[in-house]
């Protein structure tokens, strides 16, 4: 039975300390992430190029004009860095090392603790790339800009947002990791569904309804769709009302799921003696 | 050319000539800025690791490797055993040039790394040598004569179905040298082979290494940090400090020119305020014990006994001689040999 | 020779054996990976129900494409799986490549031996699957030259990509860190030929025809299987350099990866 000492440190105050520590630890990849951005806007400019052949001559598409549709290429790379939505491993890799043991003794909660620390990372990340790359986008491309200043009040609410769900997810993923060796599979099976339901390839616009119906039953288009959207300015006032509370919605769907597979899978630790 | 097997023996096992190893290094500048500036400014500084060495060693020689960190030792073995490319200078093995004729080399010498295994990580230890078995084209008596003789002596048949990865260090060691020795390679390197096991291990690897020497005559060169090793096994010692061959010749000689330092170890009746004595030096004082070093050529034991009970009230006191480890200590530390720059 | 084919068949056994080991985990990632692959392609196709072509090109004949380069890409990715610039880049940092040294086997042999990733078949699976849609949906007017050189065209593809992992490798002899810029080259060279090549700007489509002759290992190819009319006016030849860009390719790597290794034993790590 280990004795920790929990310091007489507000948990903000630790919260606040994971996050300082793990964003400058993220700028210390300076050299990675400008890397990563060349590749971001080779991709965007194939994803654009491929849009606008695939308009051809026509002007609008589901609501979405060539120029929006080129500033949706844009926007998605820009929203893969600090989301980290392609792989983030790091509580399977702490379940799976047997760290876990020692992260669970801390003051904080497990998810908490972690979530401090993506919040470092992925504000780190925002600024290095994504407002980086939409930058180059903007030198390189004619693309939209949010016009209203309610929009741009919303566009913070949903990244917000959108990182609170998307880091949710990862974590859930993650957690498969107590029971099954090879969470890694599972975690890429399920972040390549992402990409393509959570409008990341192609805008959902793009898609039959029928499949759009699918998509949105799942917390994927809050990560990433519903952020495009706004900035876009294709929602009336109650549709932009409507995605932001579905963000909210997802976000407390996935802690309450966490709540109980967290439990579970502790209890699955201590059962084998972990 | 064809090396046939009476060629190996013959001639020098190995051979050395002026070689030399230098590194250059550049510059390299920190941050995002310097990644640009490493790109464009080639500032650099050329490391000397092996600076003109000469030896020879014969055929079923067991020579014995030393030199402090980064004085040049791991260099020169990855030179003898083809890994890197000499900046200067001959290198012979057996009869051949190590990095130019890759294949043949490195399929007539044995090689152990402590830090890494040469085994395959997921493989249970029997398929890793199966492997080697037709990588090396082992033929099948000469395979299963090796593998049982290895078995009883290091006892690998506890962990031969565990995967190396599994294995612990000592084990794993053993698996290694069973592997390196396993094609009867007439030149066999080993770098830190006792590194980090215990007292017991250590013993069982040596005992291995001497056998293998005696019954088949295999030269060995030991590069070790653990100087027992060497004091033990080893009859010549080569030193290498900052690129140069510092010495090479029987260890006994090293042990006698330099091995003058003794230790004396009194324990007081009662406390003084000076402990000084001549011919001597404190270097060490807990409470009412003190040590003195001294030089036995310049005083002997007894002298500084009777001075010591003339002036002071002795409870205990006891001599110690100087391991081979502070010998060559104070080799390294207090550059008591100079590189011989005749030869 | 044949004992070296015999060491490669040990070694790529090794591999598989070990994967196969965890036979229910080895099953759950190949089916993944068809699921996710599929996935991808229905997406496009669904995309497909909104506008009705890509540049001028049908579903069916992007598909062509398309389903071309997931076979080729995935073929490549298993074979050339010891090339990885990711997993190789880590044997140098870790110093495992030493091992490979002090091996009498040939040096490029032993890295195609190292890893033998049977997930990828998930990739390929996919790709015939598309590939043979494709084919069943077109009308190809078929003869004896085209159906000898359909097989001579996926395996320049592998060839040229293989080329790229070994170049990608070999530059970690002196990077250390695996360069992501070619990820840009692998991965995105990939994406991007998996569509017409006309659709993309003046400057990326010249890169791609005299810097890096990409366009001529699938699109040219595709416009003589399909009969389309050459938007940029290049000699019929065009249609018929796909081995000697994929295969150029490989030759090219494979001089850069001698050097790269007299690099590494003159300088080590």
């Amino acid at each position: 039975m280990m004795v920790v000492q929990v310091k007489k440190v507000g948990k903000m105050r630790v919260f606040w300390e994971l996050a300082i520590l793990a964003f400058q630890r993220q700028l210390a990849y300076r050299s990675a992430h400008l890397a990563g951005l060349v590749t971001n806007f080779f991709f965007g400019l194939l994803r654009a190029a491929v849009l606008i052949a695939l308009y051809g001559a026509r002007e609008e598409v589901a609501g979405y004009t060539v120029t929006m549709a080129i500033t949706f290429t844009g926007l998605s790379q820009a929203m893969i860095g600090h989301l980290s939505l392609f792989s983030w491993s790091d509580v399977m890799r702490s379940i799976y090392s047997g760290e876990i043991a020692s992260d669970l003794l801390k003051p904080m909660g497990f998810f908490s603790y972690w979530l401090a620390q993506d919040a470092g990372r992925a504000l780190a990340a925002f600024l290095m790339r994504s407002v980086t790359i939409m930058f180059a986008y903007a030198i390189f491309f004619n693309i939209t800009i949010p016009k209203k200043i309610e929009s741009w009040a919303a566009l913070v609410a949903a990244l917000f947002l959108s990182w609170l769900v998307s880091f949710s997810w990862r974590f859930l993923v993650n957690l498969a990791a107590f029971w099954t060796p090879n969470a890694i599979g599972i975690a890429r099976l399920l972040f390549g569904f992402s990409w393509v339901l959570s409008g990341f390839f192609m805008p959902l616009n793009y898609f039959p309804n029928w499949f759009q119906q699918i998509a949105y039953a799942t917390p994927f288009p809050s990560m990433i769709f519903t952020v495009i959207q706004v900035y876009l300015e294709n929602l009336s006032g109650f549709q932009l009302l409507q995605a932001l509370m579905s963000q909210v919605l997802w976000f407390f769907i996935l802690l309450a799921l966490i709540q109980v597979v967290l439990r579970a899978g502790i209890r699955q630790l201590v059962v084998q003696g972990g | 050319m064809k090396m046939t097997m009476e060629d190996e023996k013959e001639q020098p096992a190995i051979r050395v000539r002026n070689l030399q190893k230098y590194f250059k290094v550049f510059k390299h500048h920190r941050g995002f800025w310097g990644a640009l500036r490493n790109l464009i400014s080639r500032e650099y500084q050329i490391i000397r690791a092996v600076d003109g060495i000469h030896f020879d060693i014969r055929p079923g020689e067991l020579v014995g490797y030393l030199g402090p960190n980064g004085a040049g030792k791991s260099t020169t073995i990855k030179m003898l055993s083809g890994l890197l490319v000499p900046s200067g200078g001959e290198l012979y093995v057996s009869g051949r040039i190590p990095w130019k004729q890759r294949r043949e080399h490195v399929a007539r010498i044995g090689t152990v790394f402590g830090q890494r295994t040469t085994l395959w990580w997921d493989l249970p230890v029997v398929e890793s040598l199966n492997l080697l078995k037709y990588i090396y084209k082992i033929e099948d008596r000469t395979f299963q004569k090796n593998l049982s003789e290895f078995k009883e002596i290091l006892d690998l048949e506890p962990f031969l179905d565990i995967p190396v990865r599994s294995l612990s260090l000592g084990q794993r060691m053993r698996a290694d040298l069973s592997a390196a020795l396993l094609h009867n390679p007439p030149v066999v390197f080993l770098d830190e082979p006792t590194i980090g096991l215990d007292v017991v291990a250590k013993e069982r690897i040596r005992q291995f290494i001497q056998h293998i020497n005696v019954e088949r005559k295999t030269t060995i060169i030991l590069t070790t940090h653990d100087v027992s090793d060497v004091a033990r096994l080893c009859k010549r010692v080569m030193i290498i400090d900052h690129g140069h061959l510092i010495y090479d010749g029987l260890l006994e000689i090293l042990q006698d020119r330099f091995g003058d330092d003794r230790e004396l170890v009194v324990d007081f009746a009662e406390v003084y305020t000076d402990y000084s004595i001549e011919d001597a030096r404190i270097s060490q004082a807990d409470d009412l014990r003190i040590t003195y070093q001294f030089h036995r050529n310049e005083v002997t034991a007894s002298q500084l006994i009777n001075r010591l009970s003339s002036k002071f009230r002795i409870r205990d006191l006891s001599v110690r001689e100087p391991e081979i480890e502070a010998t060559i200590r104070r080799i390294y530390e207090e550059g008591l040999l100079e590189p011989d720059t005749e030869k | 020779m044949l004992s070296a084919l015999t060491l490669y068949r040990r070694l790529i056994k090794i591999q598989i054996q070990s994967q196969l080991e965890y036979r229910a985990s080895f099953l759950f990632d190949l089916a993944a990976s068809i699921f996710y692959f599929s996935f991808w392609f229905l997406s496009i196709a669904l995309i497909f129900q909104k506008f009705d072509n890509l540049g001028g090109w049908t579903l069916p004949e992007v598909a062509f494409l398309y389903g071309m380069v997931e076979m080729s890409f995935g073929t490549m990715d298993l074979i050339f799986s010891g090339f990885d610039p990711q997993s190789f880049g880590q044997q140098v940092r870790l110093g495992t490549f030493d091992q490979i040294l002090l091996r009498p086997v040939n040096i490029s042999l032993q890295i195609f031996g190292s890893q033998f990733t049977l997930r990828r078949l998930g990739r390929i699976i996919q790709g015939i699957v598309i590939f043979g849609m494709a084919l069943t949906w077109l009308d190809i007017d078929w003869s004896l030259v085209k159906v000898i050189y359909l097989p001579i065209i996926f395996l320049s593809l592998v060839c040229f990509f293989g080329g790229l992992f070994i170049i990608g490798s070999t530059l970690t002899f002196w990077t250390i860190q695996p360069i992501e810029v070619v990820n840009i080259f692998t991965y995105g060279g990939s994406e991007m030929i998996s569509y017409p090549m006309h659709i993309y700007q003046r400057w990326m489509r010249q890169f791609f025809t005299y810097i890096i002759p990409a366009i001529f290992l699938n699109y040219y190819p595709a416009l003589y299987f399909l009969n389309k009319t050459d938007p940029l006016n290049l000699p019929p030849i065009a249609a018929f350099l796909s081995p000697v860009v994929g295969i150029g390719t490989l030759f090219l790597a494979f001089q850069f990866w001698k050097i790269g290794i007299r690099h590494y034993q003159s300088t080590g790590t």
